[in-house]
């Protein structure tokens, strides 16, 4: 594979220098990222000419087993030392011997260490390994896009993977957008400005050029293949991170972000979607540190903190280090009992769930079933099994909740829980959510005057509508799998604001021969009705006004075809 | 022409039900003194032909040459501007409106639209200064400071505008309202007098009436004279001569009604609410009001239904009626109601049969 790159590059080989300085400052410099893609062995950067901004690219290298340019030689071998050992984020500054971030010392160093799940790991591994192995270059999906939460291992695997396979990582360092203010101050100073765009495709070439140097050099025509890793894809484009920092609305960056992911991809990029670490692999890791680290956490502050994390092991480890400081400090004894009263949370992520987790908990509604013990204060029939869950009330925060939606999807849903017997828990559950409705159409009035008050009605009529639906359905269906529907209501609303509109439009024409208007109640409970069976037979007996009903029947055939 | 409008009374003389209302109003109008006015009564009772006779009593032919505009007001709601679409009617002398189809925004209907054309005074032919006539539909319809609005109005623009005020429920106007309007009640015709008007349509059309056909129209047509026309007509398309057994075809939502009905007594159970729930939003699509369904469907389960049981299904019934008023989404109560009456009846069945 290195040989054809070797033509192409050695054009313009006096670059080399400047080159090296920027490889050094670069890799050192590394930012966490969100997404990143990498491919491996391509010398043809500018394949994905049309997707400069988004897409990064790979090309290969030729690695100089021994080159003959000490000083390069030397600034290589520290950088892989510096991929292969100590770690990316590390910069000489934070390496103070104890006080080393966990997350650094305990980056994983092979595949074996990762948390991510083997699925995953192998899948990028085995997209990797083909991209290296090829020789020919008919490959033209060089890009592999890993997307996931943060803290969920991203940059973890591929720096695992590629120092498993031998591959030196470029690391594309995506550069402050210059704004325009500052492009004058600039200008004025006698800078040239660089567009982004032009600057990548610098660091592309550099990177081709350098492994050419020292391959044409040593004349070695094994070349270590090379990674281009583009971390904070959505930030790559000056443009979006310029609008995020503005408008901050989160809508429009992931918005953004899902149009990069999809022209990504149809531009041939592979896409490999990482879920959140499990807790269970976030405790083993945990544990392990704690081994190492001597330590003598709890197994249930542990799991305390790896359940708070949400999946995200970086703040997991960031979180236990934290903890360990705070009760190293305090001595022993206030580790013991600090674990019951949130204190562990104290150095948690805030779990955030999704509106249909939140539905699911609700209607699913699971019950403890042992260690029960009845309340007295309580007639039977308002006794219900503890929940196995947070207040709902918390639930519907983390989840975002607005009142109103949420009412209308557990209306929608609710009868799918109820048992075939339990006509009268449907109807304490129907009673309790026509209480929310009422709650929210109170709204109304007040909406103008006090948000304070909307706001204390609206979380009212949610607690009303959730609490009522979790009380009401006594014996709730043993859980199976049940899709969430989307509330039909909507849909029926939409149709008939339509035909209301439709026939406000025809009420001057029926009814009243024209000369009144007749209430819309009217026309839809009578003349409808009327107008559609006397249909066409209407029209012999008319004289004058056959225009008129002729549009009516016209109208009612359409109508027909809505239902 | 359908015989609901062809042999609606032009003036206010030959109307056949409600002589006496009539006539007082004429008495009203030529005396030039006319006051607000309220006509509230159910629906199908004659208010509208009342008001349209009246108001051609007072302009004389010229109220019958309306045109229809369909227009869009830019409202000024303190810090934004609000579109409102708003279907008018309007002779050189009335203006006709609904302004309860503005849903929530009616207020600024009453306060701004209404208001505007209140100032403008039309100018007599003889340079008197006359006055413009608002007919306001559904009243009743009407939110709360959407009413308190229109009764400024009222005080304010008294010199230059008169207002007609219709309803079907005065209950559902406000006191300050009513009090400013001459009150007029329209009340559902009784059956002979539908059975009279009947016959009276059945000779012009030169029509055998058998019978007590005429009567049994009457009574199904629940003492609404709209409807007794609109069902002898239907009648007529559907089989003529007449003949006394004949079926007095019912509305298509009242039979799917009727259907809901029979399904409700037949299961009761979560699912088959829900099939409920799915027919019942077919008649809500079809823009037919909660409140007229709900009605309907208490009648039709009252049919069927053990006397011992019929006070607490109506008492449920109206309280989910109620509830349907102060809430905004009409199924959730009406579908509350159907599972109660589920759970009512279920109940009842084991009750007696174990």
């Amino acid at each position: 594979m290195g040989k054809r790159e070797t033509i192409v590059l050695s054009s313009s080989d006096d670059d080399g220098d400047c080159n090296d300085n920027d490889f050094a400052s670069k890799s050192i410099l590394k930012y966490f990222k969100k997404p990143k893609s990498g491919a491996a062995s391509v010398p043809r950067t500018n394949t994905k000419g049309p997707i400069p901004k988004k897409a990064r690219i790979s090309s290969s290298r030729s690695h100089p087993g021994k080159s003959s340019n000490p000083f390069d030689e030397m600034k290589e071998f520290c950088e892989d030392f510096g991929e292969g050992f100590t770690g990316f984020k590390v910069s000489a500054g934070h390496k103070r011997d104890n006080k080393e971030l966990w997350v650094d010392k305990y980056k994983p160093r092979s595949l074996v260490d990762l948390s991510v799940h083997k699925k995953k790991v192998e899948e990028v591994k085995i997209w990797l390994e083909e991209r290296i192995k090829t020789k020919n270059n008919n490959h033209y999906n060089h890009v592999l896009v890993i997307t996931g939460l943060p803290g969920v291992g991203k940059s973890a695997t591929v720096e695992a993977i590629a120092s498993h396979l031998g591959v030196t990582i470029y690391e594309w360092n995506t550069p402050t957008p210059t704004i325009w203010q500052e492009h004058i101050h600039t200008t004025n100073a006698g800078l040239r400005y660089m567009s982004k765009l032009d600057e990548f495709e610098n660091f592309v070439e550099k990177i081709r050029k350098y492994g050419l140097i020292s391959s044409s050099l040593t004349k070695e025509p094994q070349k270590k293949p090379f990674l281009i890793l583009i971390d904070d894809l959505p930030v790559t484009n000056g443009k979006i991170s310029y609008d995020y920092g503005r408008s901050d609305t989160a809508d429009y960056t992931s918005r953004c972000w899902e149009e990069l992911q999809t022209s990504l991809q149809n531009a041939g990029a592979f896409k490999v979607a990482f879920n959140p670490i499990t807790p269970n692999s976030i405790t083993k890791m945990l544990s392990r540190i704690c081994r190492e680290e001597k330590l003598k956490t709890k197994a249930e502050q542990i799991d305390a903190i790896a359940k708070a994390s949400g999946g995200d092991i970086r703040n997991a480890i960031t979180s236990l280090q934290y903890f360990n400081l705070k009760s190293n400090s305090k001595g022993i004894s206030v580790n013991s009992n600090c674990l019951d009263d949130g204190y562990s949370l104290s150095c948690g992520r805030d779990e955030t769930l999704s509106l249909f987790h939140a539905l699911g908990k609700f209607l699913h509604n699971k019950r403890e079933t042992e260690n029960v013990t009845a309340s007295d204060s309580l007639k039977e029939e308002f006794t219900r099994l503890p929940m196995k869950m947070d207040v709902p009330e918390k639930v519907l925060g983390q989840a975002h909740g607005q009142a109103r939606p949420i009412a209308d999807f557990l209306h929608e849903n609710v009868l799918d829980f109820v048992e075939e017997e339990g006509i009268d828990d449907a109807w304490v559950v129907a009673s309790y959510l026509s209480d929310a409705d009422s709650l929210l159409a109170s709204l109304n009035g007040i909406r103008s005057r006090s948000y304070e008050a909307e706001n204390l009605i609206q979380s009212t009529a949610a607690s009303v509508a959730v609490r009522g639906v979790m009380f009401g359905n006594r014996h709730p269906l043993s859980s199976r799998w049940h899709a969430i529907r989307r509330p039909v209501m909507w849909q029926v609303e939409q149709s008939q604001w339509r035909n209301k509109k439709e026939m406000i439009g025809e009420r001057c024409v029926g009814g009243y021969n024209g000369v009144s208007l007749s209430d819309l109640s009217v026309i839809a409970t009578e003349w409808k009705p009327v107008s559609k069976w006397l249909g066409g037979s209407m029209v012999d007996n008319n004289d004058c006004d056959l225009d008129h009903f002729e549009e009516i029947c016209d109208d009612d055939e359409d109508e027909i075809e809505d239902w | 022409m359908l015989w609901v409008d062809k042999y609606r009374p032009k003036s206010l003389d030959k109307v056949l039900v409600h002589e006496d209302v009539a006539q007082n109003l004429k008495k009203l109008v030529t005396e030039q003194d006319c006051p607000h006015l309220l006509f509230y009564g159910p629906s199908g009772s004659g208010k509208k032909t009342l008001i349209m006779a009246l108001l051609r009593q007072m302009f004389g032919a010229s109220a019958e040459k309306v045109k229809v505009e369909n227009k869009t007001w830019k409202v000024d709601a303190g810090s934004r501007t609000i579109d409102l679409e708003l279907t008018t009617l309007s002779s050189t002398h009335h203006v006709e409106l609904n302004p309860s189809d503005a849903g929530f925004q009616d207020r600024y209907i009453v306060q701004e639209i209404i208001k505007e054309m209140a100032k403008n005074r039309p100018i007599d032919v003889k340079g008197k200064k006359g006055f413009k006539v608002l007919v306001l539909n559904e009243v009743d319809k009407l939110s709360r400071e959407a009413q308190h609005s229109l009764r400024r109005t009222m005080e304010k623009y008294s010199a230059s505008c008169r207002l007609i005020l219709c309803c079907d429920s005065s209950s559902k106007v406000t006191e300050a309202v009513r009090s400013r309007c001459l009150n007029v009640r329209i009340s559902a015709p009784k059956e002979d007098q539908i059975v009279k008007v009947l016959e009276f349509i059945g000779k012009k059309e030169g029509l055998q009436l058998p019978p007590g056909f005429a009567a049994r129209i009457a009574e199904k047509s629940g003492r609404s004279l709209r409807r007794a026309i609109l069902s002898f007509e239907t009648c007529r398309v559907q089989q003529y001569p007449f003949t006394n057994n004949q079926v007095i075809p019912p509305m298509d939502w009242e039979e799917y009604v009727s259907e809901i009905a029979a399904d409700i007594m037949k299961e009761q159970s979560p699912k088959r609410l829900f099939q409920v729930r799915g027919k019942l939003y077919e008649l809500l699509v079809n823009c037919i009001p909660p409140e007229v369904i709900l009605k309907r469907l208490l009648q039709e389960l009252l049919k069927k239904l053990d006397s011992e049981l019929k006070h607490e299904v109506c008492h449920w019934a109206a309280y989910y009626e109620h509830r349907m008023r102060l809430g905004q989404k009409a199924i959730f109560h009406i579908e509350a109601f159907v599972a109660k009456f589920m759970s009512i009846y279920k109940g009842f069945l084991i009750a007696t049969f174990g």
